[in-house]
């Protein structure tokens, strides 16, 4: 044909910053994101920073926490960095025993027992532990709470008891007393306390936020994913078909919209029994609505627009309209939904579970945790504190993350 | 442009393609369709007849709401509720496609009868890229058409329609309207549809946009036969395109005749106000003439020739019947036309 080099490619209709666009290398248009897409670039590199360790500490917890998730890891309810106390057990110099398992040598019955003298309800506790530790009769912790450091080791000397249990941070006191030594240390030694402190179990809360990491994640996506699954093509069909499976669909979906989502799920774990897939299904039950609604008026706009009908002129059938047209055209708006609907799913499942009807105790969970922590919110803020931050977080990633994305992938955004 | 196109296209070159009619390629016979509305049926379209050949440019033309569109949108039976096509036939290539199943329709859309719409702006899928429209609306009719064997189809349409290869990655919003427009014919043309159905195909582009766009049209005509039937309010760009005219009224034909007997010799009452009433620069003074009345609501349409309430030269005759679409001769002095002149009016029919 040609003719056809008269026909001009019109001049370019768009404007400067499009051409430098084109033009820009890859890191140029990174950095000028803000210019273009107006997102600023750093918030959206922060939140996939953020969303990405996220995901790392949920495949590989094991990487991370410096204890298992039901390990007990030191005392109940240690605070921050607080370092629990590690017990010397104190005898006299002549003395037969020579470490906390010789006390039970020759012992044949619990009256012959040795008694060992302890301060507090922790010393008394670590006798206990270490007498089933190692199957033995005695010794027997004898408690004594009001006397000072010197009329305590003076016990000894007195007769009142074979072994008393130190605290450590008292051992100069040993110094008045060279009848006594120190045979050792009775019971785990701590080097250094816990990062994010100990719960009422005595489990590590930093190893328990590792760990509950994968449920977290795994309740947000899954729930999410679920209900975006049903949801878009429920809604997409119900827009497309128009008339009675249209009214039947928004009548049920609007009935189901009309609960507090909170409420309805807990009605439906309560229903169903505990574990983590009940839990999915309950949140994503109550997230399909937020779908539908938007999925169908869409498409009921979308359906509308000149291009679906020069689709047809074009010969294409229903389900390509549907699937080449509709659909790419809707997805923009859910990549939003979904996105908020993660955070949102996660917030529910912590709800689920802070009123006991989400998961198992042993299974770490951040919500669970929370719940659990709030039986001592007086005496231990770190056990609420802690999986709270986590959980806004996670959402604070999700939210801007999600937000950052659909504002570059929407070719029709901030472009005109 | 070559000097070929650059000039008026001469009656003679038009004569020449009228002359080899032959055959219809489309046969229209008794088309009614009609919408439901709340007060009861509209008659959008009433028993029209009308023939369409190979390689001609038929301009449709008529007020708002004569029933243009629908009758585009009739031929490709792309009548969505609540309008339906109530009777009659639409014989095309031999096969009469009112009887089709959908299926069967679905692989005459696109692929033999085309469409180009009324705004480039919206009629591109806005997340599809070019390249993607091309490709897909082939390989919705051609299957077996590998990816790769449609996208070197594509290049080569888009590139002979003067806009270069690279623009194919290019999404809808970032071309302007003329290249959008020209995309939307890459894609009427794609499967070489025989019919190309231009509905107000221009209406959105700047004049200077328009004229290419026009050309463009007819070099795609002459090199290709293609049918163009070119639906449009804008009695300027029929007559520098178009080969024969149908003006619509109410739904009915009023007139059909080739352009330059259309132009200059109308002989519907319609057609003559319509010609008087489009502005024109070379008219120094008079006022611009404006036709009495509107047109009727096509719910409960005047009997007769619906054209009567508003007609200059109504008789009696014409409340009462129907005229027929029956040729009419050349009056004394008048060239011979190149293609059989049609007219619905009582004022050229024998009546008691």
């Amino acid at each position: 044909m040609t003719q056809q080099s008269d026909v001009q490619p019109d001049p370019p209709a768009q404007s400067q910053w499009q051409t430098d666009l084109q033009n820009a290398g890859l890191w140029r248009k990174f950095l000028q994101m803000s210019r273009w897409h107006g997102v600023n670039w750093w918030l959206m590199v922060i939140s996939a920073i953020g969303v990405l360790v996220f995901v790392i500490i949920a495949l590989f917890p094991s990487w991370f926490a410096p204890y298992g998730h039901n390990e007990e890891a030191g005392p109940s309810r240690m605070a921050p960095g607080q370092k629990p106390d590690n017990y010397l057990l104190i005898v006299r110099q002549d003395s037969p025993y020579t470490d906390f398992p010789s006390l039970d040598e020759g012992v044949e019955s619990p009256s012959q027992a040795a008694k060992v003298g302890v301060r507090n309800e922790v010393a008394s506790r670590i006798i206990s532990e270490q007498r089933k530790k190692y199957d033995m009769l005695g010794p027997r912790p004898v408690r004594v709470f009001d006397r000072t450091v010197e009329q305590f080791l003076q016990g000894i000397l007195d007769g009142d008891y074979a072994a008393v249990l130190l605290n450590e941070k008292y051992q100069e006191a040993l110094a008045d007393f060279p009848e006594l030594k120190s045979v050792g240390y009775v019971g785990r030694v701590y080097k250094h306390g816990f990062l994010l402190g100990t719960n009422v179990l005595g489990f590590d809360v930093f190893s328990r936020l590792i760990y509950g990491t994968r449920n977290t994640l795994l309740i947000g996506m899954s729930s999410a994913i679920f209900a975006a699954l049903f949801g878009i093509p429920i809604g997409l069909l119900s827009g497309f078909w128009g008339g009675w499976p249209d009214r039947l669909l928004t009548l049920t979906m609007d009935s189901l919209y009309s609960f507090p989502g909170l409420i309805l799920a807990i009605a439906i774990a309560a229903v169903l029994e505990p574990g983590i897939g009940n839990i999915i299904l309950a949140i994503a039950v109550i997230y399909i609505p937020t779908y539908f609604r938007i999925v169908r008026g869409q498409t009921l706009a979308i359906k509308q627009e000149l291009y679906v009908e020069a689709a047809r002129a074009l010969g294409a059938g229903r389900v390509a309209t549907l699937a080449l047209y509709i659909f790419p055209n809707v997805l923009a708006s859910v990549v939003v939904i979904f996105s908020v609907n993660v955070a949102d799913a996660i917030l529910t499942g912590a709800g689920l579970s802070f009123i006991g009807l989400g998961l198992p105790v042993t299974t770490p969970e951040w919500g669970a945790d929370l719940a659990k922590g709030q039986e001592s919110i007086q005496s231990a803020w770190w056990l609420v504190t802690f999986p709270g931050i986590a959980i806004a977080l996670l959402t604070l990633a999700f939210s801007l993350l999600g937000e950052s994305v659909s504002e570059i992938l929407n070719p029709r955004l901030n472009r005109q | 442009m070559t000097a070929e196109h650059s000039e008026p296209t001469s009656v003679a070159h038009r004569s020449t393609r009228l002359g080899a009619q032959g055959e219809p390629l489309m046969r229209i016979r008794d088309l009614h369709v009609e919408y439901a509305t709340r007060r009861g049926p509209l008659s959008a379209v009433d028993n029209l007849s009308l023939d369409i050949y190979r390689g001609e440019i038929l301009g449709l033309v008529g007020e708002s709401g004569c029933g243009k569109s629908t009758l585009g949108k009739a031929l490709m039976r792309m009548i969505q509720p609540p309008g339906q096509i109530t009777r009659g036939q639409l014989i095309f290539d031999g096969v009469d496609l009112m009887t089709l199943p959908e299926t069967e329709m679905r692989k005459v859309r696109g692929a033999r009868i085309s469409m180009i719409f009324q705004d480039p702006m919206t009629s591109l899928n806005p997340v599809q890229r070019i390249d993607e429209h091309i490709i897909e609306a082939i390989r919705v009719h051609q299957p077996e058409i590998s990816r790769r064997e449609a996208r070197r189809r594509a290049v080569e349409l888009i590139e002979r329609l003067g806009i270069g290869a690279k623009r194919l990655e290019d999404y809808p919003h970032q071309l302007s309207g003329g290249m959008r427009q020209r995309v939307m014919i890459g894609l009427a043309l794609a499967l070489k549809a025989d019919i190309i159905i231009a509905d107000e195909a221009t209406t959105s582009l700047d004049v200077i946009v328009e004229a290419k766009f026009l050309d463009l049209l007819r070099e795609l005509r002459d090199e290709l036969n293609l049918t163009i039937i070119l639906i449009t309010h804008n009695i300027g760009i029929v007559a520098e395109l178009a080969d024969r005219v149908v003006v619509m009224y109410a739904g009915r034909v009023a007139e059909v005749a080739d352009v330059d007997t259309l132009f200059h010799y109308p002989k519907h009452p319609y057609t003559q106000g319509l010609l008087k009433s489009v502005p024109n620069i070379d008219l120094d003074g008079d006022e611009l003439y404006r036709m009495p009345g509107s047109p009727p609501n096509l719910i409960d349409p005047p009997g007769g020739c619906r054209f009567h309430p508003r007609c200059p030269q109504a008789k009696p005759i014409c409340a009462q019947r129907e005229p027929a679409l029956a040729a009419v001769s050349p009056a004394e002095g008048e060239p011979t036309p190149h293609s059989e002149h049609l007219v619905h009016c009582w004022l050229y029919q024998e009546h008691e």
